[in-house]
């Protein structure tokens, strides 16, 4: 194990003081951060994009506007209200002309129907569908005044039923969620873990870039004539493990202020929940697989642009996850999440996206998943294990598909 | 006695690679290990260094079957550097890998830097040196945590006459100092220079192992090299002939062991076409080649002197 610990460290130091990695390891997390701004940037009004807040005009003739003032303050919603007294067609010709504004038309209707038009312009917040919702609570209290219910039945109503959860093991959070909050609560772990997945199955390559170049380099006899192949391989999976939550580390770094000046949410109250704990092991987990299966590969070949069908294939696993996104994000219990969550190869990648969208876990499935996930790491460790020990000192030519068989029986 | 191999064995699949090897490698000794291309040289170094596990047989470094790795120190026949990392780098970390202490390494390293005239390279990158340069930084990284015992594998090849000689000179000043050395090497001249005992090694198995004296007076017989055209078998009827080579006009005589050449030639048949005449005795290199093509001279020679 201490030899482990000496070539993971060597790993680690070997890459840091190499240029092109630490250049490789800020390039990545800027290139998302522009996207991401991109992204925003082109979504939002470029005539105020200091505070892109949203213009509302209300139609009230409910005597709702001063209700309606207090939630956005409440909330803290990027709206700006403005009473009106335009009529739907005036206010469509109104909004034909200019850019990031509703209108927001409450009458009695409104209360009997329960549904309130609004019009947007072409160009919106794509945040603000999900804002408004917000503004349903004083809604709600004057439809149910309305209604001609006493003050103490409209307590009890508007409070809504609240399904009150408590987990044992910590301090409750309360259960107060709303549908929204609730993905959020999701989505951020998730997010979380996925960035952790992404940048250490792709520091994870560069494993297999180590252990080819080792063997291209001729170096491996004179390491292994000190530490056995077991300790190497180690402490190859250590090293660049360590090296891919440095990229982690800086992504975030990098990603959190950002996000948090574009986006108004606390993402730390959603990012320590309990359920990062199963998204962080299933990134590693996969990252696991990836590294035994990288390092097995690696040995085997000197040159990646000789590598035959067979290594190029196996190279290629990490993005077969890639594949699923579209069926499982459009349908997430579907037959192809379930395909997808028991794959070994596809399995963390899959449920994290699964999970993430699902408010129900499927819990026997992630069980099923999860073991299929920790066996399969545990085999295709031995694997590796033994290709690496004989590969690593096969100089000078990529390992046959059949070569590779033999080893492993062995 | 540093490291001890008895009666060694190792097979891949069905194919049995060598085959009882016994040898010995005592403090402050060079002793060789020799033979051809495929020979199971390397095999053999392998399994001392643990980099395979031997089928048979045992190794022993100082009386005990555990071989403590950091008091060896190797240097493959294939070998090679990282590349894009510092010289000084390297040669810490392989020390570090042998648990050596990193400052006196350190100085080490410096010290022998200067010595292969490399200094002022410490921070050099491995690609940024000739293949030589390179080659004497790996042989620093072989010494560097002061080995009981060195392994060296064909240490000589690709270096030019200078640095050949500087690495004759080094390894013997570190024989000279108590580290027990075993070297493989085809290069016959500089073994016979060099080292004390021999073990030739052929198709995985011993042909020759004794010191570089014995051997020579047991294998090195005199030959009479003879130009002119003469009878197969006459020549062999001659006394004290072990063995006739003809090629064309050219016949090689091996000749007995503890024949006395003045006589011998005296004896020898008058109706003999004689164009040219050569006597000297068999060389290193010579019993080297006899090997390697299976002529089979030496086991003639051994058997007769068994």
């Amino acid at each position: 194990m201490r030899k482990t610990i000496k070539v993971a460290k060597w790993e680690i130091k070997r890459n840091l003081k190499n240029k092109s990695f630490v250049i490789s390891l800020f390039i990545t997390p800027i290139l998302f951060l522009i996207f991401f701004l991109l992204g925003n940037f082109s979504g939002n009004s470029e005539v105020a994009p200091k505070m892109t807040k949203v213009k509302v005009f209300v139609n009230d003739q409910l005597n709702a506007f001063p209700a309606l003032e207090e939630a956005v303050n409440a909330y803290n919603l990027p709206f700006e209200l403005v009473k009106t007294g335009m009529t739907e067609d005036k206010a469509a010709e109104q909004l034909k002309n200019s850019r990031n504004t509703a209108f927001l038309l409450l009458n009695e209707k409104t209360l009997t129907t329960g549904s309130v038009p609004v019009y947007t312009t072409k160009e919106i917040s794509p945040s603000f569908s999900t804002q408004l919702q917000l503004l349903q609570e004083p809604l709600k209290v004057m439809q149910m005044k309305h209604l001609g219910l006493s003050p103490q039945q409209l307590a009890a109503i508007s409070k809504g039923i609240v399904f009150k959860q408590t987990a044992i093991d910590k301090p409750s959070e309360t259960g107060s969620d709303e549908g929204e909050t609730h993905s959020l609560k999701r989505m951020i772990p998730a997010g979380f873990a996925g960035i952790i997945f992404l940048s250490i199955v792709f520091t994870g390559m560069m494993i297999f870039q180590s252990a080819s170049q080792e063997k291209k380099d001729k170096i491996a006899e004179i390491i292994l004539s000190s530490i056995t192949p077991r300790d190497l391989m180690q402490g190859k999976i250590i090293g660049y493990f360590i090296l891919g939550m440095i990229q982690v580390a800086i992504f975030l770094v990098l990603m959190i202020p950002t996000v948090l000046w574009k986006i108004d949410f606390p993402i730390f109250h959603y990012l320590l929940v309990p359920e990062l704990i199963l998204f962080i092991c299933l990134a590693l987990l996969g990252y696991l697989l990836f590294a035994a299966i990288f390092v097995g590969v690696g040995a085997t070949m000197t040159d990646i642009s000789n590598a035959g069908n067979f290594q190029g294939f196996v190279i290629m696993l990490p993005f077969l996850s890639f594949i699923f996104i579209g069926p499982v994000s459009s349908d997430p219990s579907g037959t192809w999440a379930q395909i997808g969550s028991y794959l070994p190869f596809t399995s963390p990648a899959v449920l994290i996206m699964r999970l993430a969208i699902l408010d129900e876990w499927p819990w026997i499935e992630i069980i099923i998943s999860l073991a299929i996930l920790i066996i399969s790491v545990f085999i295709f460790m031995r694997l590796a294990g033994k290709i690496f020990k004989v590969g690593i000192l096969l100089y000078g030519k990529n390992a046959t598909p059949k070569e590779i068989l033999k080893w492993m029986r062995q | 006695m540093v490291l001890t191999v008895n009666r060694l064995g190792k097979s891949f699949k069905n194919k049995r690679i060598i085959h009882n090897i016994s040898f010995e490698v005592k403090k402050g000794e060079i002793m060789a290990i020799l033979g051809p291309n495929g020979a199971g040289k390397s095999t053999t170094i392998r399994n001392i260094m643990g980099i395979m596990l031997p089928d048979e047989g045992t190794i022993t470094f100082h009386q005990s079957e555990q071989i403590p790795r950091n008091k060896i120190g190797y240097l493959p026949e294939e070998r090679g550097l990282y590349k894009n990392v510092k010289v000084m780098d390297v040669l810490l970390y392989l020390a570090d890998l042998k648990d050596y202490p990193l400052k006196k390494a350190k100085e080490r390293a410096r010290m022998y830097l200067k010595k292969f005239g490399l200094e002022g390279k410490e921070y050099a990158k491995i690609e940024e040196l000739s293949k030589g340069m390179s080659q004497k930084v790996q042989f620093i990284a072989s010494i560097l945590h002061e080995p009981e015992l060195l392994i060296l594998d064909e240490p000589f090849s690709g270096l030019d006459p200078v640095s050949q000689e500087l690495f004759k000179e080094e390894i013997r000043l570190l024989a000279g100092n108590g580290t027990a050395i075993l070297l493989s090497s085809h290069q016959m001249n500089i073994v016979e220079e060099m080292c004390d005992r021999l073990f030739m090694i052929h198709r995985g198995q011993k042909v020759i192992y004794g010191s570089l004296d014995e051997v020579k007076t047991k294998y090195a017989n005199f030959k009479c090299v003879i130009r002119g055209k003469n009878d197969f078998h006459q020549l062999e009827q001659i006394s004290g002939v072990q063995r006739v080579e003809q090629k064309e006009d050219v016949s090689t005589l091996y000749l007995e062991k503890d024949i006395n050449p003045a006589i011998w030639l005296k004896n020898l048949p008058d109706h003999l076409a004689i164009q040219e005449l050569t006597i000297d005795r068999i060389s290193l290199h010579e019993i080297f080649i006899d090997i390697a093509t299976d002529k089979n001279l030496l086991q003639k020679a051994g058997e007769k002197d068994a």
